[in-house]
């Protein structure tokens, strides 16, 4: 045999190898994997509405009972008609937009949260925003995944960042909608004292992770705009549709 | 024949001090930078590259004798490769939060020339138990390092030592401050020209 064909076949046993020895690990431990990313996610919900604090040690024992007793997912459709549990598992996905409600031990809504999906610089940014149940002012902000430069739009995911976005507002002052936008630099120097309420501080070195994220937070509240709105007008809404989970006492 | 003077014990103690792959051969600088804010994920990092070191070196000292001359560099790494992803795999699995933070470092212990330079200068020519030490040692001296830098900057960055606060609050009271600095990445940079003055000293006397 040549020296070539060796070379080959040692490669070619190689790959084998090691690709098998790495599907194995993968597959093993997928299971543990997607728990910790479920459970993560769950932690990330319960942290907008401040059940979580950031420097705390929980198991995900104290996560999925703490998810379990107060948090409910519904979904809805664009217009903000709820669908019912059994549709969702053929119905369109797209449509299909899952909003979390915040009821303390299963009580009247707090809050409700809002799953976020965006671009950013790198990549995907993901996370949620709890606006609380006058549909207006924000009750949190998190981020679970995104590949942002670390130390620079990486900082999204830092308490600093994040905790900003408690009390501002994502209406005008006329009850309009607007969004919520992280502003150049600080909010106070850059934008004008009656706008204070509808911007964020941005990150400094990171304009354009804050430009992703105001236009894709931007998209994805005006598409749960109709839920906003119902909150807003819940008193004239829930005389019309009291069943609804909104409207829960 | 005393343990000191044994060759396995030279060749774990050479990398640990007198040839410590980041203070004297200044290897692995970059990742000694990134994760050595706080002492947890040090430590863990310290950890996969001790594993991953060690069993490249064995298993490519293993084969030395089988692998073809030519593909001798891709053979390395993808031995190295294949050990880093499995190790990134198990952190996921079982310390998601850690491995969260230590985000893509582990998976660059790939481009970490301390193991591809261990395969290459020792494993390639030793017997496999000799190597394996070797990558002990190289681990440990690695390890060693960032557990020293991430002690200093987590002591004086936030007050905490594994997450734990030792100043107490007290102090904080009193008008003391963390030093933001260290925090940052030039922090490190600034730490580990000094160990290495002070090792480079010591080692002179």
């Amino acid at each position: 045999m040549s020296d070539y064909m060796k070379s080959l076949l040692f490669a070619g046993i190689l790959c084998i190898a090691c690709s098998s020895l790495l599907t194995a690990a993968a597959s093993g431990l997928k299971k543990i994997q997607q728990e910790n990313l479920l459970t993560d996610q769950r932690k990330n919900i319960l942290k907008s509405v401040g059940l979580v604090e950031q420097d705390k040690e929980y198991t995900s024992g104290d996560i999925n009972r703490m998810f379990h007793d107060s948090i409910r997912r519904v979904n809805i459709d664009e217009k903000g008609n709820l669908i019912e549990e059994n549709q969702t598992a053929g119905g369109d996905s797209e449509k299909n937009l899952p909003v979390y409600l915040y009821q303390k031990n299963g009580g009247a809504v707090q809050a409700y949260i809002i799953p976020i999906n965006t671009r950013g610089l790198w990549g995907e940014i993901l996370g949620y925003l709890a606006i609380k149940n006058d549909g207006q002012t924000i009750s949190g902000f998190t981020v679970y995944k995104h590949s942002e430069t670390p130390g620079l739009g990486g900082e999204i995911e830092q308490n600093w960042f994040q905790s900003n976005f408690i009390g501002k507002k994502i209406t005008g002052p006329s009850g309009e909608f607007v969004s919520i936008s992280i502003a150049k630099g600080k909010a106070e120097d850059t934008v004008g004292e009656e706008k204070m309420g509808n911007y964020v501080d941005g990150i400094s070195g990171a304009t354009l992770t804050g430009k992703f994220l105001s236009k894709g937070l931007k998209d994805v509240l005006s598409g749960y705009e109709p839920v906003s709105i119902i909150f807003r007008k819940k008193l004239q809404f829930c005389k019309t549709n009291p069943n609804t989970p909104w409207c829960k006492k | 024949m005393k343990i000191t003077r044994t060759k396995s014990f030279r060749t774990f103690i050479d990398p640990v001090w007198g040839e410590n792959p980041i203070n004297i051969q200044m290897l692995g600088i970059c990742s000694a930078l990134a994760v050595t804010v706080q002492m947890k994920t040090a430590m863990v990092m310290g950890l996969s590259m001790t594993f991953v070191v060690s069993f490249s070196n064995l298993i490519i000292s293993l084969m030395r004798n089988a692998i073809p001359r030519n593909i001798r560099i891709i053979v390395e790494l993808a031995v190295i490769a294949t050990l880093v992803i499995l190790t990134d795999e198990f952190l996921r699995a079982y310390y998601y939060d850690i491995s969260k933070q230590l985000s893509v470092f582990v998976g660059l212990i790939i481009t970490n020339c301390i193991v591809l330079g261990r395969a290459e200068a020792f494993a390639l020519s030793n017997p496999p138990h000799l190597a394996f030490i070797d990558g002990l040692g190289n681990g440990a001296g690695y390890g060693l390092v960032l557990i020293t830098v991430s002690f200093i900057r987590e002591f004086l960055g936030s007050g905490n030592l594994f997450g734990v606060r030792i100043i107490p609050e007290a102090f904080y009271a009193a008008g003391y401050e963390d030093m933001g600095f260290m925090l940052l990445a030039p922090a490190a940079f600034i730490i580990i020209g000094l160990l290495i003055w002070l090792q480079k000293s010591v080692i002179e006397d």
